[in-house]
C-alpha cells in the first residue's frame, strides 16, 4: 500500500481491522483451550469405564488386559531362571553392552522363541527385526533355525519340524531416524494389529540417536529420543508386546559425584545414551564379554555373563552363558574354563 | 438466651442438665465437654452433642455470637495422634528418620535415578498400610496409580508374603493372632486396587474421579501415582502448560490427602541441569513442582550402597539413611535376618574388591 493510499484509509477501519485480527487470534487459541477441555471430558467419559482393579483379580488371572503376567521365554532355561520366566510382556527392555557381547545372538534367539506356543514359554507369533546399522544376519538366523532342536529339547521335534521359522521374522532397515518413525508409525502397528506378530527388537537404538546429533543439540535429541520411546510404549501397551531394544555401550567417564546412575555390577562400561532413556526403560540387562573361554565337544566359545542391572521383579544378578551354534546357552556350575 | 427445655436434645439429658443446675443456654457458655459430663453426669459425647447443638442454636440466634468452631493447636495434636496414624515401614531407620512412620494426610514425594528402589518403596508401602492396628500399622486400603507398566504381581506377591511372615512371627497375644488370620497373600491383594494411565489425559481424568471412589471406600489411606513424571515429561510443547497442569493436579492431590485422611505417595524422575557448564541431577518437573509435596525423599547410590535423603521436610530433620532391596523388599541396610542365597560370584577380570555387591 503505497503512503498516498493509506493516508485516504480511514483510522478507523484499520483499528477495526486490527480488533478483528486479534479476537480472531484469542478465537483460535479460546477453541484449543476448549479442544483440550473437550478431549478431557471425553477421556472423563471414557475413564468411567475403565476399571479399577483390584489387585487380587490379577493374581486368579482376570484382568488381562491390564497386567497378564505373561513372560516371552528367552530358550534356556538358566537365562529363564535368571529372568523369571523371561521378557515381561507389555513393557520396554534393554539389552546393552560392547561389540561382540553377544546382544545380536540373544535376540535372534528371542525372534525364533516367539514363536513358540504359550505353553513352551512363546507366544504363537512371530518377531519384527529393525535393523538400523548392520545388515540383518540372515546366515546365522538360518543356522539358528536348523539347530532349533538342539537348543530346545523341551519341544516335541514334530512340533519343531511344524513350525516355519523364516516366514515369521520381518525385517526392517532402517537408516535414519525419520524412516525409523515412519516405519514405527506404519508399518509395525499393521503387522502387530494383524497378529503376525508379537515381539519388536529394535538394533541398535543408540546408531540413531549418537550419529545424528551434535552434543549441542542435546535438547533436540531429548525430545526425539522421548517421543520414539513413547511410540514403542505406546506399541507395547496396545498390542501387549514385548520390546527389545538393543544399545551399545559407552566408556564410563571418570567417577563424578553428581552421576547417579545404578552402577552395573562389575565393569566400567555403562549404557549409552544417557539418563533419558534410561527413565522410560522397564528393564535393563547387559551383556558382557569376559576374558576366559568355554569349550563342549569340538566347539568354543568365548564366556559371556547377562546381567540384570534393574527391573520391577528381578534381584540384581546375573548368570554365565556361552554363544554356541545353536544359540546363546547359559551356563550352570563350574564349567571348563581355561 | 434460651432455655435448655426447648434444646432438640433427649429428655433423660435436659432432665439431668435442668437437675444439675442448667436452666438456660447462659449457663453452659464457655464449659469444656469434661466439666460439664462432671457436673451434670453425663456421658462424654452426651456432653459433647449438649455443647455442639447449644452452639449451634446460639450462634444462629445471636448471628455468629458463641463459641466459633475454631480448633486450638492442642487439639489437633490430640484429632492427629487418635485418627491419623503413621504408615510403619519394615525399616525401623526409615520409620526413625519419619518420626515413626510416613505420615498419613500429607503428600510425600520419591525421587531418585532409575533402578535405585523408588517402585519397590511403593510397592513395600502398598503392602505396610495392611498392616493390622494391634502391630501397630493402620489397617487400610490402597490404589494404585501405574503409569509406567512397572506394578508386576510376582514381586508384589513377594513382599506381600514376606510381609505376612514377617508379622506371623512377631505375633505374641491372642488379638495378634487373630488380626494374622485377616491378613494373608490373598487379603492384601483384595485391598489393593489397580489402576492403569497411559498418558497425563488419563491421568487427570482419573484423579478427577477418585474422590467419587475414595467416598465408596472409606479405608482407603494410601494413594501411590508411580510415576507422576514418566507421563508429563513428554509434554514439550507447552511448557506452561505443564506447569498449570502440574499446580492443578498438586493442589487436587493435597486436597484429597487432607479431606480423606490418606498419605499420597508421587514418584519422580531425575533431571540433568545445566548450570554455567556443570551439570547437576536435580529431580524433574520443575522447581514450581518441589514446593508441591510436603515431604521430598531422594534415593540415590554412593558407591553399591543405597541411600534415602530426607530434603525437606516440615516436621522432620534432614537425614539420610541407608537401605537395601531384598527378596523381601524394602528393610534396612545392616539388616541380615536371613542369609542371603547368592554368594558373590568371583570373576578374573573384575576391577578391585570395592566394586563387589556386599551380601551378608
Amino acid at each position: 500500500m503505497s503512503i498516498s493510499a493509506s493516508c485516504i484509509w480511514p483510522r478507523r477501519w484499520l483499528l477495526l481491522y486490527l480488533l478483528a485480527h486479534l479476537f480472531i487470534k484469542e478465537l483460535y487459541s479460546l477453541m484449543e483451550e476448549c479442544h483440550k477441555i473437550i478431549s478431557v471430558c471425553v477421556c472423563v467419559c471414557v475413564c468411567v469405564c475403565v476399571c479399577v482393579c483390584v489387585a487380587l483379580l490379577l493374581h486368579r488371572g482376570e484382568c488381562r488386559r491390564l497386567e497378564s503376567g505373561l513372560r516371552l521365554s528367552v530358550g534356556c532355561p538358566v537365562l529363564d531362571e535368571l529372568l523369571r520366566g523371561g521378557l515381561p510382556v507389555g513393557g520396554v527392555t534393554e539389552l546393552s553392552g560392547e561389540s561382540g557381547a553377544g546382544k545380536t545372538q540373544l535376540a535372534l534367539q528371542l525372534c525364533l522363541s516367539v514363536q513358540y506356543p504359550t505353553q513352551h514359554g512363546g507366544l504363537n507369533s512371530g518377531a519384527v527385526y529393525i535393523c538400523t546399522e548392520d545388515v540383518f544376519p540372515s546366515s546365522r538366523l538360518q543356522q539358528l533355525i536348523s539347530d532349533q532342536s538342539c537348543l530346545r529339547s523341551d519341544v516335541p521335534p514334530t512340533l519343531i519340524s511344524r513350525l516355519q521359522f523364516s516366514d515369521h521374522v520381518y525385517i526392517e532397515h532402517t537408516a535414519d531416524l525419520e524412516s525409523l518413525q515412519v516405519c514405527l508409525s506404519r508399518r509395525v502397528p499393521l503387522l502387530l494389529a494383524r497378529g503376525a506378530v508379537r515381539l519388536l527388537v529394535v538394533d541398535s537404538v543408540a546408531a540413531l540417536f549418537r550419529c545424528e546429533f551434535q552434543a549441542s543439540d542435546w535438547l533436540e535429541r531429548t525430545k526425539q529420543l522421548l517421543s520414539f520411546s513413547s511410540t514403542l510404549h505406546h506399541l507395547s501397551q496396545e498390542f501387549n508386546t514385548p520390546v527389545l531394544c538393543i544399545n551399545q555401550r559407552r566408556h564410563r567417564d571418570p567417577p563424578n559425584p553428581g552421576r547417579q546412575e545404578a552402577p552395573p555390577l562389575s565393569s566400567n562400561v555403562s549404557p549409552a545414551l544417557g539418563l533419558a532413556w534410561a527413565n522410560q526403560v522397564m528393564v535393563r540387562l547387559m551383556m558382557r564379554r569376559l576374558q576366559e573361554t568355554v569349550a563342549r565337544g569340538n566347539q568354543r566359545s568365548a564366556l559371556r555373563r547377562l546381567e540384570v542391572v534393574f527391573a520391577p521383579h528381578l534381584a540384581r544378578d546375573g548368570r554365565d552363558a556361552a554363544v554356541w551354534r545353536e544359540g546363546v546357552r547359559g551356563l550352570t556350575g563350574i564349567v571348563g574354563v581355561f | 438466651m434460651r432455655p435448655v427445655s426447648s434444646l432438640s436434645l433427649s429428655p433423660s439429658v435436659k432432665v439431668r442438665l435442668v437437675s444439675a443446675g442448667f436452666r438456660f443456654t447462659s449457663d453452659l457458655r464457655g464449659l469444656k465437654p469434661l466439666q460439664l459430663s462432671k457436673e451434670a453426669s453425663l456421658s462424654q459425647p452426651e456432653a459433647l452433642e449438649v455443647l455442639q447443638t447449644v452452639r449451634r442454636v446460639v450462634g444462629g440466634d445471636e448471628g455468629g455470637g458463641g463459641a466459633s468452631a475454631s480448633l486450638t493447636a492442642l487439639e489437633l495434636l490430640q484429632k492427629e495422634e487418635e485418627e491419623l496414624r503413621s504408615i510403619v515401614t519394615f525399616s525401623s531407620q526409615l520409620d526413625a528418620a519419619l518420626g515413626g512412620g510416613l505420615p498419613v494426610g500429607k503428600t510425600i514425594e520419591i525421587c531418585g535415578a532409575p533402578g535405585v528402589g523408588k517402585t519397590q518403596l511403593c510397592l513395600q508401602l502398598a503392602v505396610d498400610v495392611q498392616v493390622p492396628s494391634c502391630f501397630g500399622g493402620v489397617g487400610g486400603q490402597m490404589v494404585y496409580i501405574d503409569t509406567e507398566g512397572s506394578f508386576l504381581l510376582q514381586r508384589v506377591v513377594d513382599i506381600a508374603t514376606a510381609g505376612v511372615r514377617h508379622c506371623s512371627l512377631l505375633a505374641e497375644d491372642d488379638e495378634q493372632r487373630v488380626a494374622m488370620e485377616t491378613f494373608t497373600v490373598e487379603t492384601i491383594l483384595s485391598n489393593m486396587f489397580l489402576v492403569r494411565c497411559h498418558d497425563y489425559v488419563e491421568l487427570l481424568a482419573e484423579l478427577h474421579l477418585l474422590p467419587g471412589f475414595l467416598s465408596a471406600h472409606p479405608r482407603v489411606r494410601l494413594l501411590v501415582i508411580d510415576s507422576v513424571a514418566f507421563v508429563f515429561r513428554r509434554l514439550f510443547d507447552d511448557l506452561s502448560q505443564r506447569t498449570r497442569l502440574l499446580n492443578d493436579l498438586a493442589q487436587q492431590l493435597i486436597a484429597m490427602a487432607t479431606r480423606h485422611k490418606m498419605a499420597v505417595v508421587i514418584t519422580n524422575q531425575m533431571t540433568t541441569r545445566l548450570r554455567g557448564g556443570q551439570s547437576q541431577l536435580v529431580p524433574a518437573l520443575g522447581e514450581s513442582w518441589g514446593h508441591a509435596p510436603a515431604i521430598r525423599l531422594l534415593l540415590h547410590w554412593v558407591g553399591p550402597q543405597r541411600m534415602a535423603a530426607i530434603f525437606k521436610s516440615p516436621a522432620h530433620m534432614d537425614s539420610t539413611i541407608q537401605y537395601q532391596i531384598t527378596s523381601e523388599g524394602f528393610r534396612d541396610a545392616n539388616q541380615c535376618e536371613q542369609p542371603q542365597s547368592k554368594r558373590p560370584r568371583r570373576h578374573t577380570n573384575q576391577p578391585a574388591a570395592s566394586q563387589r555387591v556386599t551380601s551378608c
